[in-house]
C-alpha cells in the first residue's frame, strides 16, 4: 500500500466526472435537444441520409451518438486509469477476493 | 399441422435443447454462481447477454409496428430504450460493480445500513419484474401460439416449463450463457428478413443505408392522401409529452433491476463500462433496423395494398387478414382499398416481412425461434431478479443471516420455480391492462429506484431517512399521476406513460429536503461513498486515499 496524494485523487475524481458530464451533455442535446427543435427543424427541410433530419436523429443519429459515447468513455477511462498507475490485474485480484459479499 | 408449422416447431424445439444443454453445462455450484455468475463474465459477453436481458418479446415483434404506425413520434421509444444505457453506465454501474453485492435492494439496504430501505426495495423489484414477466409469457404465449396454431395457454405452459428447468439449474451463470445464445438467435432471426426486403424493395442489401428515401416517399404519398406526413413531428401527441415519454423511458431502463443485476456479473468498474458500451451495441443492432422495417412495411402496405380494388390485393394478406391481425372494410363502396379502410395490428410488421418478401419456411421458422428466444431471455433475467429479492434480500438477509450456502442455493431454486409457476398461472389469464402495466412499469422504476441510485452512489451526505421518503415519494406520486392522467386530469398534456417524469423529480427533492431535515449518515457510510470515486485499486479510508500495489503497509 502506498499513499496517493489529496491533490493526485482529487485530480482523478474531477477528470472521470468532467468526462461523464461532457458525454451526457451531448447524448442529452441529439436526442432531447433535436426533439425539442423537431418542428423548426422539419420546416427548414434539412435532409441527412436522403430523410428529413429530425427523423434521421431519431431513427439513427441519437443512437449511434450514444453508442459512441460509450465506447470513447471505455477507451479514455483506461487511459486515464493507466496515466494514473492503476493496474486491472490489481483491480481483479483486489474485487475478485469481495465477490462472495 | 402444416409444414410450415413443423419447421417453425422444430426450430423451436431445437432452441429450447440448446438453452437446457447450456444451463446443464454451466450448472451453479454455489451461491455467487447463482446471482452473479461468479463475477467472471467478461466485458463482451455480458454486453450481448444484456442484450438478450433486455430485449423482449415487445421489443422484438412490436417495436417495429410502433413506429410504423406512430411515424416520428414512435421514435421516442428508440432513443428512450437505447439512451438509458448513458445514464446506467456513466452515472450508476460502475459504482455499483464496485460497491459489490448481489442485488439492488442489497445495495440500497447497505448503503443506507436500513432493514426497512432493504424491504421496500425488494418488494419494489418483485412487484416490476413480476409485471414485466407476466407480460412477456402471455406475449411469447400469443406468439407461440399463433404461429403455430396452438391456443396461447399451451404457448405459456411450454415456455415456463422451459425457463423453470434452466433458470433454477444455472442460476445466473446459467441464464448469462443462454442470454448470449438467445441474442445471437433473435439478432439473426431480426435481420435477415429486412436485409432481403431492402435488396428487393432498393436493390441494396443494407436496410439502414437505404430506408432514408423510402421515408421521404412516404411523406409524399401521406400528403397526396391528405394524411400528415409520416416524418412530421408530434402528430399524435404533444411535444411535452413526447419529451416526458424520452425522459421516462430512459431513466426507468436505467433503473429496471434486472438489467442493473447483470453488471454485477463482471470483475471490475473498468469492465462494467466495456459492458455498458458493448451492450448498447448489440441492442442498437436491433432498435436500428426497426425504423427500417417500419418504412420498408409501410411502403409496401402504401404501393401494393393501398389504392388497389379489394378482390386483387397481393397473396400475403388473406392469410394475415384470418388472423385478425390485418383488417380490411370497404367504406366508399367503390371496390378500392382506401388508408382509412385498413387496421392494421403493431405485431403483424415483423412476423409478415417474411411473407412479403417471399422468403420461404425456414426464415418464418427462424422469426418465431427468435420471438420465443427473446421473450425467454428477457423472462430468465427477470426470474433471477425476482428469486434473489425473496431468498436473498428477505430470506438471507433479513428473516435468517445465519443460513448456510447450500441452503441460501436451495432457497434461491426454490424461489426460481415458485415465481415461475406463479407468473405462468397469471399469464395463462392475464389482466386486460397488462400491456399498460408494462408502459408503467419504466415510470414506477425511475420514479421508485433511479434518485435513490443515483444519488446513493455520488452524495455521501444522502442518508436512510432520505432514501425510504424518496423511494415511496417517487412511487405515490407516479401511482397518483397514472391514476389522474386515465382520468382525464393532465399537466402540459403529459399522458399516463409520461409519468415518470414527475414520479423522477418528487423523488430527488425528496431525496435531497429529507436527508437535510436528517442527522448525516455515520462516517463509515460517507467514507464508502467516497471510495465509490476511485477504482479498485484506489481506497479510501480515513481521508486518505491509498493505493494497492501488492506490497504491505
Amino acid at each position: 500500500m502506498r499513499k496517493v496524494e489529496k491533490s493526485v485523487a482529487d485530480k482523478y475524481f474531477k477528470i472521470r466526472t468532467t468526462m461523464i458530464i461532457i458525454f451526457l451533455l451531448i447524448g442529452f442535446s441529439v436526442s432531447f435537444g433535436v426533439a425539442f427543435f423537431a418542428e423548426s427543424i422539419h420546416e427548414a427541410g434539412t435532409t441527412i441520409m436522403g430523410m428529413p433530419a429530425h427523423y434521421y436523429m431519431g431513427a439513427q443519429g441519437a443512437v449511434v451518438t450514444f453508442v459512441i459515447l460509450l465506447f470513447l468513455n471505455s477507451i479514455i477511462s483506461d487511459q486515464v486509469d493507466k496515466k494514473f498507475g492503476i493496474d486491472e490485474k490489481q483491480n481483479v485480484q483486489i474485487s475478485g477476493s469481495g465477490a462472495d459479499h | 399441422m402444416d409444414q410450415q408449422s413443423l419447421v417453425s416447431l422444430l426450430l423451436i424445439l431445437l432452441t429450447f435443447a440448446l438453452y437446457i444443454g447450456i444451463s446443464i453445462y454451466n450448472r451453479a455450484k454455489v451461491t455467487s454462481d447463482f446471482y452473479v455468475a461468479s463475477r467472471g463474465i467478461p466485458p463482451l459477453w455480458n454486453g450481448m447477454a444484456i442484450g438478450g436481458d433486455w430485449m423482449s418479446a415487445a421489443s422484438f415483434i412490436g417495436m417495429a409496428g410502433t413506429v410504423m404506425m406512430l411515424g416520428y413520434d414512435g421514435l421516442a421509444y428508440i432513443m428512450g430504450w437505447t439512451g438509458g444505457y448513458l445514464l446506467l453506465t456513466f452515472l450508476l454501474a460502475p459504482q455499483l460493480r464496485k460497491y459489490g453485492r448481489f442485488t439492488v435492494p442489497e445495495f440500497i439496504g447497505d448503503r443506507f445500513d436500513s432493514n426497512i430501505a432493504r424491504l421496500i426495495g425488494a418488494i419494489a423489484t418483485i412487484i416490476i419484474s413480476f409485471t414485466y414477466i407476466i407480460g412477456q409469457l402471455s406475449g411469447s404465449g400469443v406468439v407461440i401460439g399463433r404461429l403455430l396454431n396452438l391456443p396461447a395457454s399451451t404457448g405459456v405452459m411450454v415456455g415456463v416449463v422451459v425457463i423453470a428447468i434452466y433458470a433454477s439449474l444455472g442460476g445466473m451463470k446459467g441464464v448469462t450463457w443462454t442470454q448470449v445464445a438467445q441474442y445471437m438467435i433473435l439478432i439473426t432471426a431480426y435481420i435477415i428478413p429486412i436485409v432481403f426486403m431492402s435488396l428487393q424493395i432498393t436493390g441494396n442489401p443494407l436496410p439502414w443505408l437505404t430506408y432514408g428515401n423510402i421515408v421521404n416517399e412516404l411523406g409524399a404519398i401521406d400528403a397526396e392522401l391528405g394524411l400528415s406526413e409520416y416524418f412530421a413531428p408530434f402528430d399524435d401527441g404533444n411535444r411535452a409529452q413526447f419529451l416526458a415519454l424520452l425522459f421516462t423511458l430512459m431513466v426507468g431502463t436505467a433503473a429496471l433491476p434486472h438489467v442493473i443485476v447483470r453488471f454485477y456479473t463482471v470483475t471490475t468498474m473498468k469492465a462494467a463500462r466495456w459492458s455498458g458500451a458493448w451492450a448498447l451495441l448489440f441492442i442498437a443492432l436491433l432498435y436500428l433496423s426497426a425504423p427500417a422495417y417500419a418504412a420498408f412495411s409501410r411502403f409496401v402496405i402504401m404501393t401494393q395494398v393501398v389504392g388497389q380494388p379489394i378482390d386483387e390485393l397481393p397473396g400475403w394478406t388473406e392469410s394475415w387478414v384470418n388472423t385478425g391481425l390485418l383488417e380490411i372494410a370497404d367504406s366508399g363502396g367503390d371496390g378500392i382499398l382506401q388508408w382509412e379502410d385498413l387496421v392494421i395490428h403493431q405485431d403483424i410488421v415483423v412476423m409478415a416481412t417474411p411473407e412479403i418478401a417471399n422468403l420461404g419456411m425456414f426464415v418464418v421458422g427462424l422469426v418465431a425461434a427468435g420471438a420465443m428466444a427473446a421473450a425467454l431471455s428477457t423472462a430468465g433475467g427477470l426470474l433471477i431478479t425476482i428469486s434473489s429479492s425473496f431468498a436473498h434480500d428477505i430470506y438471507y438477509r433479513l428473516m435468517r443471516p445465519d443460513a448456510t450456502d447450500s441452503n441460501r442455493l436451495r432457497a434461491g431454486r426454490i424461489a426460481i420455480v415458485l415465481s415461475t409457476i406463479a407468473a405462468g398461472l397469471v399469464a395463462l389469464d392475464p389482466p386486460g391492462v397488462i400491456t399498460q402495466i408494462i408502459a408503467w412499469a419504466f415510470g414506477l422504476a425511475g420514479g421508485t429506484f433511479f434518485p435513490v441510485l443515483f444519488l446513493g452512489v455520488w452524495w455521501k451526505r444522502m442518508n436512510a431517512q432520505g432514501a425510504i421518503a424518496g423511494m415511496l415519494g417517487g412511487l405515490g406520486v407516479t401511482l397518483s399521476y397514472i391514476f389522474l392522467s386515465m382520468n382525464g386530469i393532465t399537466l402540459f398534456g403529459i399522458q399516463d406513460t409520461g409519468a415518470g417524469v414527475f414520479g423522477v423529480t418528487a423523488n430527488l427533492i425528496l431525496v435531497i429536503v429529507v436527508s437535510l431535515l436528517t442527522p448525516a449518515p455515520s462516517q463509515r457510510l460517507q467514507d464508502e461513498v467516497t471510495d465509490l470515486r476511485y477504482p479498485e485499486q484506489m481506497t479510501y479510508k480515513d481521508g486518505e486515499v491509498w493505493m494497492n500495489d501488492g506490497t504491505e503497509k
